[in-house]
């Protein structure tokens, strides 16, 4: 079923990386992944594995939750690691049989570059999505484009449709559900038929679902306006987003997790 | 005719998020009754809704529809839709046609019925409900709260269902709205003779309404029977969070208080019956 | 006790097209008391939700005046200026429960009106946790709103209207899509506010058990106030109710019922346990 979706979901917390200014989370994620496309060793690699792996129990989310969030782009990296193995050629053969061709060197760059990703995915979820609440974060992201303002870059808007977007992105998937039960139960048919009957099938899904979206949109914009919003101008937040030891520490730490990974490419290559 | 045979069900079986929402239920609808079905929000019964159409199936146990089992197949759960009619709670929400005809006849269509045949249950389908035929151009979005509803329920009746279902067919509608919509599905049923099964909140609708009363909590069946043998179960009602219908609970406070009457009456005309030869008369 | 809401000869027309207009509400007057519990009542289409939006300023008079008391002001709810300090003290909770919540998270929720109005950080901290507590969800402060049950839902609303420090709120069938467990929550939370809190409540609501808790209740039918007294006084017009297609709740009418064939009952009742004392009075042993 569609409620079932948990890409990009917030856990609350108190650990560190909840704590963490989500401004600096940001940035941490942003040099975590120049870390990633640095590594090149295998030791580099297994590095961050590591890393990745102190942060996951920092976090105190389970390892679960994590491989449940990586199925989703299974078929990516599936995709990925067939398209290195098989394509991938170097020196040294390992297997020859009919038109497969397979090199010690794709098994390699198969291995790295799953890992690559599967670093990049978990390290964005922990870091980011998972521990800092999406009010948090679209917060950060409109402190960290506020110098756009200047150039009438309406960045406060765009933050408050983020916000706005994921609060309602689960009531609509769980609108549709019903929606969709709902024509089911008057015997519409979505799984069989040509793509063009199945296409005109979904009118009865997408009509209500529609509607429904500009009827809560309305009703919305009327319990904003009862709560006195006006746009950005002479807002507060409640909470202060203020730098802390902590956050410096944090980009510190990252800053050295790409000076480490740089050292290590250079002499513990493999 | 609809029947449950230890039909348990549980949402995201196999992964940590396990909720058991049904939990060995066996049930039987009878032919040509109107059953009620109450319970909290979360007791189930909204699942056990959903199970009667096929549009979910039991993780074990069965359901049979006239002695067939309904998630044999495909095309039998399919078929099923159209033999047991399910009307969700606010279905003014899934109206999508041009016109408030259309929309009913989207049912009839899917059934593959000819031109004439849809026509005609559109027509007999918006009459049960009350919508003038020239209603039947407008589009459903011009109507009032009350008039989509009805239309949306005559999308459901049109399919001409053997068993209806409805989840609370009058949430969020004034007395008056609720009775001319509960009242309108009493004369249908009258009419075709087939069964229903109301979902509701409000127990004095319940009661008002029902030949027969299931109660659930917790995914189990509370009790089961006649309304007069329901609400005489006043504890068990009472400790699963349940209310009585208001004039039953007066009648329960009375005979707490040691009038000598009986408690489980559970319409006002029925307790005024009761009452009144045992009371003083003004002088 | 003074006034806190001031309603003179108010009309309201909706446009229909450009030079047509359809009167919904035909000259209404009458006043709501600092720290009471009124109920508005009426059938699906009688102008009551208008009259709703028209007491917090949602919706300007066609003609006629509104007017509210903010800070010993009796300010206009025609004139623009007005409306920021209007809309701050006097709040509004809507009927759907999902379509009001803003944030993702309870307690931002909750802040999102204080943060509007400018309000400095740490002080929105302490509104924010009062709120919250006064509602009955401070364990709930960093839930998913998404999540939480609709009584819950509208609760959190509550909270986030309560968070601007308002002198009045209207709800607007707000229990309208909640189940009996809900509808009950709203109810005592209510109360709590009037009690704890000096809040003036209007409850705009077809459930007349919940009409029944309150001070005094407004009936509305066709645009009109046809009926305006407590509880007891309202439940006692039963044809009328009848007629403006409403209902006393069960007991009333049992009670009523009762003493129109001559049984010895005097009282008006409004909920079973009134109901059962009187009766018990007149019962031959």
């Amino acid at each position: 079923m569609l409620k079932d979706v948990t890409l990009g979901q917030f856990f609350p917390g108190k650990s560190i990386l909840h704590r963490l200014d989500p401004r600096i989370k940001i940035i941490s994620v942003i040099l975590f992944i120049v870390a990633v496309f640095t590594a090149s060793s295998a030791v580099s690699y297994a590095f961050l594995v590591l890393l990745i792996g102190l942060m996951v129990a920092i976090s105190g989310i389970s390892i679960k939750t994590i491989l449940k969030s990586i199925k989703p782009l299974l078929i990516i990296i599936i995709f990925t690691a067939i398209t290195n193995i098989f394509w991938t050629t170097g020196d040294n053969l390992l297997v020859k049989w009919k038109f497969i061709t397979i090199y010690a060197e794709g098994v390699r760059a198969a291995i790295l570059m799953v890992t690559r990703l599967i670093t990049l995915i978990t390290g964005t979820f922990v870091l980011l999505t998972y521990t800092t609440s999406p009010m948090a974060l679209t917060d950060a992201i409109e402190r960290l484009t506020s110098p756009l303002k200047k150039l009438h870059v309406p960045t406060h808007e765009f933050a408050m449709m983020m916000t706005i977007a994921l609060r309602f992105i689960p009531t609509l998937i769980e609108e549709t559900d019903k929606i969709i039960s709902a024509q089911k139960s008057r015997g519409a048919d979505f799984e069989t038929g040509s793509l063009l009957k199945r296409a005109k099938a979904i009118v009865p899904i997408l009509i209500p679902l529609f509607i429904s979206a500009f009827r809560r949109a309305d009703e919305l914009a009327s319990a904003m306006e009862c709560r006195l919003y006006h746009g950005g101008d002479g807002r507060t937040k409640m909470k202060v987003l203020k730098l802390k030891f902590l956050d410096l520490a944090a980009v510190l730490f990252f800053i050295a997790v790409i000076a480490a990974v740089i050292v290590i490419n250079k002499f513990l290559y493999y | 005719m609809l029947e449950f045979k230890n039909v348990t069900y549980i949402y995201g079986a196999g992964t940590p998020f396990e909720i058991k929402a049904l939990d060995d239920i066996s049930i039987k609808i009878e032919k040509g009754k109107v059953t009620g079905l109450i319970g909290h929000s979360g007791s189930g019964k909204s699942t056990l809704v959903q199970l009667m159409n096929a549009l979910y199936k039991p993780t074990s146990g069965t359901v049979l529809l006239n002695g067939e089992d309904i998630n044999k197949d495909a095309k039998t759960s399919h078929d099923t839709r159209f033999k047991v009619g399910l009307v969700f709670q606010y279905p003014e929400y899934q109206l999508f046609e041009e016109t408030v005809g259309a929309d009913i006849a989207f049912g009839p269509r899917n059934m593959g019925l000819s031109e004439g045949e849809i026509k005609d249950r559109v027509m007999r389908a918006a009459n049960f409900v009350g919508l003038s035929p020239e209603i039947l151009q407008r589009s459903p979005f011009e109507l009032s709260g009350g008039q989509k509803r009805r239309c949306a329920i005559a999308g459901v009746i049109a399919m001409d269902p053997e068993v209806l279902v409805l989840d609370e067919p009058a949430a969020g509608l004034d007395p008056r709205g609720r009775s001319e919509i509960l009242g309108g599905l009493m004369e249908y049923r009258k009419k075709r003779g087939n069964s229903l099964v109301i979902v509701s909140h409000s127990m004095e609708d319940i009661a008002e309404y029902s030949d027969n009363i299931i109660a659930m909590s917790k995914g189990k069946i509370l009790c089961s029977g006649t309304p007069h043998e329901v609400f005489s179960n006043f504890d068990i009602l009472e400790d699963s969070g349940l209310s009585l219908p208001e004039v039953t609970e007066v009648m329960h406070k009375l005979k707490t208080a040691g009038a000598n009457i009986n408690p489980s009456l559970y319409t006002v005309d029925e307790a005024y019956s009761e009452l009144l030869p045992k009371l003083r008369m003004k002088k | 006790m003074s006034t806190i809401i001031k309603v003179e000869d108010l009309k309201f027309s909706y446009p229909i097209d450009e030079n047509t207009y359809r009167e919904v509400l035909h000259g209404l007057t009458f006043e709501i008391e600092k720290g009471t519990f009124t109920a508005v009542i009426g059938h699906n289409g009688s102008g009551k939700s208008t009259l709703a939006k028209l007491l917090c300023g949602m919706l300007a008079p066609s003609s006629g005046k509104v007017s509210c008391d903010c800070d010993g002001k009796m300010l206009s709810t025609d004139i623009e200026d007005n409306f920021f300090e209007i809309r701050k003290n006097f709040g509004m909770v809507f009927q759907h429960p999902d379509n009001q919540l803003v944030a993702t998270v309870v307690e931002e929720d909750v802040a999102f009106a204080p943060e509007n109005m400018g309000v400095e950080p740490s002080e929105i901290r302490k509104r924010v946790d009062e709120a919250l507590s006064i509602v009955g969800l401070s364990e709930y402060a960093l839930h998913d709103t998404h999540k939480l049950s609709g009584g819950q839902k509208q609760r959190v609303a509550i909270a986030g209207i309560l968070a601007m420090l308002p002198e009045c709120i209207i709800f607007d069938e707000s229990t309208a899509m909640l189940d009996p467990r809900g509808r009950d929550e709203i109810i005592a939370t209510i109360k709590k506010l009037q009690k704890e809190k000096d809040i003036t409540v209007i409850l705009i609501t077809h459930y007349m058990n919940e009409a029944a808790q309150a001070d005094r209740i407004i009936v509305v039918d066709g645009g009109n106030i046809i009926a305006d007294g407590t509880p007891r006084e309202v439940f006692d017009k039963d044809e009328l109710l009848y007629n403006a297609g409403l209902e006393a709740p069960q007991s009333s009418n049992l009670v009523k019922r009762l003493k129109n064939a001559g049984a010895d009952l005097s009282e008006t009742v409004l909920d079973p346990t009134e109901a059962a004392s009187v009766i018990m009075k007149t019962i031959k042993q």
